[in-house]
């Protein structure tokens, strides 16, 4: 037995089929809204990374150097990648600019995780025109999701402005420590530190609900009433109509102590749920401050999604081909010519070379096909029911 | 049906007593037997290991959970804290033979290349790593007392409740790293997904919590 290293994984049978499925459908639904594809490279130098992430992100970096000796870390991050490649490859007047992508990243893992490496789908819009933009991304992204059989995945959406608008008159260090026990999901330490800090009765109030404010689309009327005339949620509130309209609505769910690991996220920000898993398929949001710090004027939206989880969900889970199509009595021309007939109609066979129609049956059986054909006859064979159909 | 789970062994009464005294359904969990999964009433308990507890509810296989500061600090599992129970408070502590003490009041580099024993590995990394020091851990499953007395370790980080056992093998608290209790936490997902039950049972059991002794 040849392993890999610890922490590494080859991704075979079944659930390449279906990550390659996932990847067609997202690829292809992006490609026709006229997302280019990105392939960043595997290396990305640290000088370039390093002070773009927070200290926890950066701690999972694996570092490298290049035979040129030059510090590197492998990609941890494609929206990073893809940011730095567009500030550096476009002038202002080519944008907006969209790019999706489909590719490895690699961090040390967080629990519960273990592997060091895992497959990303992502997209990311820069330079958009309006809250249009926001929707475009997100409708996709539920399109895709649709197409790939997800049809039960559920946005969490919140706003990455909240927590620090209501943290203004608190001094930066405790503003951080209060905002990094919500994001750490530590509720108790959360209203500790409230409690010891002398913050002004408008703002106190308004960051003792923020963890409780959590639902349908009511909870943004629950959220602006703490503001007393501001509209903060302004954005995400038109987001959640545009989805509505689009009939997504019951696909949404509101979370206003929603925070994302990455800190350069500075608008509406979302995970993606499935109800079959317990744990987030990715997300996103808006990050117009990752921008500035790349010298990018204007705003940004992006998200990626884990494709190994996605897949393993996915109406592509199970998906070898269901047809087994024996060459029979047939030269190798004439055998492939019947069945490029068939995968011609969208059907998707595997060829069986056996000599005698005995045996080719014995390994469709073994190999869990649901169908058999002779392709010389045209006799078609029900595996499951082991009956005989016309072709 | 929402799904608990809750430590077997030590902490199992008082989380089982915490849930009688919210008035959850409770009636099977006084006496489960040899039983891994009761369900009553609409909520399905799973007992587990406490060290296992943060997994089931990080992979979402349950909603909510009882489990202990030291497990959850030692898991690293990205769930949300709900409520503290103060039940079972002790502390997190470094401990060792008392002519150590000088190490640890010293600068920093004292304590670079100490061997640390302990059940929590990840807790004493991220310790140490904060205080500059690289330090050489050693993983034990129990009996972490004896390490430093037979030459195994230097000190030990280990938790607390009263320090008898600290004292019984000539040990003394050298630094306190946090203090640990029973807490309540739930998955990222369910809170997102039910949070109007969450919180129903967070109110109940902060009630709870209100009344029952320390």
């Amino acid at each position: 037995m040849k392993r890999l290293p610890r922490g590494c994984v080859n991704a075979g049978g079944n659930l390449a089929s279906a990550m390659e499925e996932c990847r067609r459908e997202f690829l292809s639904t992006f490609r026709s809204w006229g997302y280019r594809p990105f392939l960043p490279s595997a290396l990305q130098l640290l000088e370039s990374s390093w002070d773009l992430l927070p200290p926890a992100v950066r701690s999972r970096l694996i570092a490298v150097n290049t035979p040129y000796g030059e510090p590197c870390c492998l990609r941890g991050d494609i929206t990073l990648a893809a940011v730095t490649y567009l500030a550096t490859h476009y002038a202002p007047e080519e944008r907006p600019l969209r790019i999706c992508y489909s590719d490895r990243i690699y961090m040390k893992p967080a629990p519960p995780k273990r592997a060091l490496e895992s497959f990303q789908i992502g997209a990311e819009l820069l330079g958009w025109e309006g809250h249009g933009a926001d929707v475009e991304m997100l409708s996709l992204l539920l399109s895709t999701l649709d197409a790939a059989g997800l049809e039960r995945t559920v946005l969490v959406l919140g706003d990455a402005t909240l927590l620090p608008r209501a943290l203004l008159p608190v001094d930066t260090p405790t503003a951080e420590k209060i905002a990094s026990a919500l994001s750490r999901g530590c509720l108790p330490e959360y209203f500790s530190l409230l409690k010891g800090e002398n913050i002004p009765e408008f703002y106190r109030n308004i960051l003792m609900h923020i963890p409780d404010l959590r639902g349908g689309a009511e909870i943004l009327d629950r959220g602006e009433a703490l503001w007393r005339g501001e509209s903060p949620l302004s954005g995400l509130r038109g987001i959640v109509a545009s989805l509505t309209d689009l009939g997504y609505g019951g696909r949404i769910i509101i979370d206003l102590s929603l925070a994302r690991e990455l800190a350069y996220y500075s608008g509406p920000i979302f995970d993606v749920y499935s109800p079959d898993s317990g744990r987030t398929l990715g997300g996103g949001g808006r990050y117009d401050r990752l921008l500035s710090f790349c010298g990018m004027e204007g705003q940004a939206m992006g998200f990626a999604l884990d494709l190994e989880a996605m897949a393993s969900l996915s109406r592509f889970r199970n998906g070898r081909p269901h047809l087994m199509a024996w060459c029979g009595n047939l030269s190798p021309k004439e055998a492939l010519e019947r069945a490029g007939e068939l995968t011609g109609k969208g059907m998707s066979l595997e060829m069986s070379w056996a000599e005698g129609r005995e045996s080719s049956l014995e390994s469709a059986e073994i190999r869990g096909f649901s169908t058999w054909t002779d392709l010389s006859d045209g006799t078609v064979l029900d595996l499951a029911g082991r009956g005989n159909t016309p072709c | 049906m929402l799904t608990i789970a809750l430590p077997t062994g030590r902490v199992f009464s008082q989380a089982a007593e915490l849930i009688r005294r919210a008035g959850l359904p409770s009636k099977e969990l006084s006496s489960p037997g040899r039983r891994l999964v009761i369900e009553e009433e609409g909520i399905r308990y799973i007992l587990a290991k406490p060290t296992d507890v943060p997994l089931y509810v990080g992979y979402g296989t349950a909603d909510l959970a009882f489990a202990g500061g030291d497990v959850l600090l030692e898991s690293g599992m990205p769930l949300v804290e709900l409520l503290d129970t103060e039940q079972g408070r002790c502390s997190v502590v470094v401990a060792g033979p008392p002519s150590l003490s000088c190490r640890f009041h010293g600068h920093a580099s004292e304590l670079m290349g100490m061997k640390v024993a302990t059940k929590y590995p990840r807790i004493a990394d991220n310790y140490f790593s904060s205080r500059g020091a690289q330090v050489d851990i050693l993983h034990l499953h129990g009996s972490i007392e004896l390490a430093p007395k037979l030459g195994l370790a230097d000190c030990i980080l280990d938790i607390v409740q009263t320090g008898n056992t600290l004292r019984a093998n000539f040990l003394e608290i050298l630094e306190e790293v946090c203090t640990v209790s029973l807490r309540l936490v739930g998955s990222r997902k369910s809170i997102a997904f039910r949070w109007p039950e969450v919180r129903e049972i967070r109110r109940k059991i902060e009630e709870a919590v209100k009344e029952m002794p320390l």
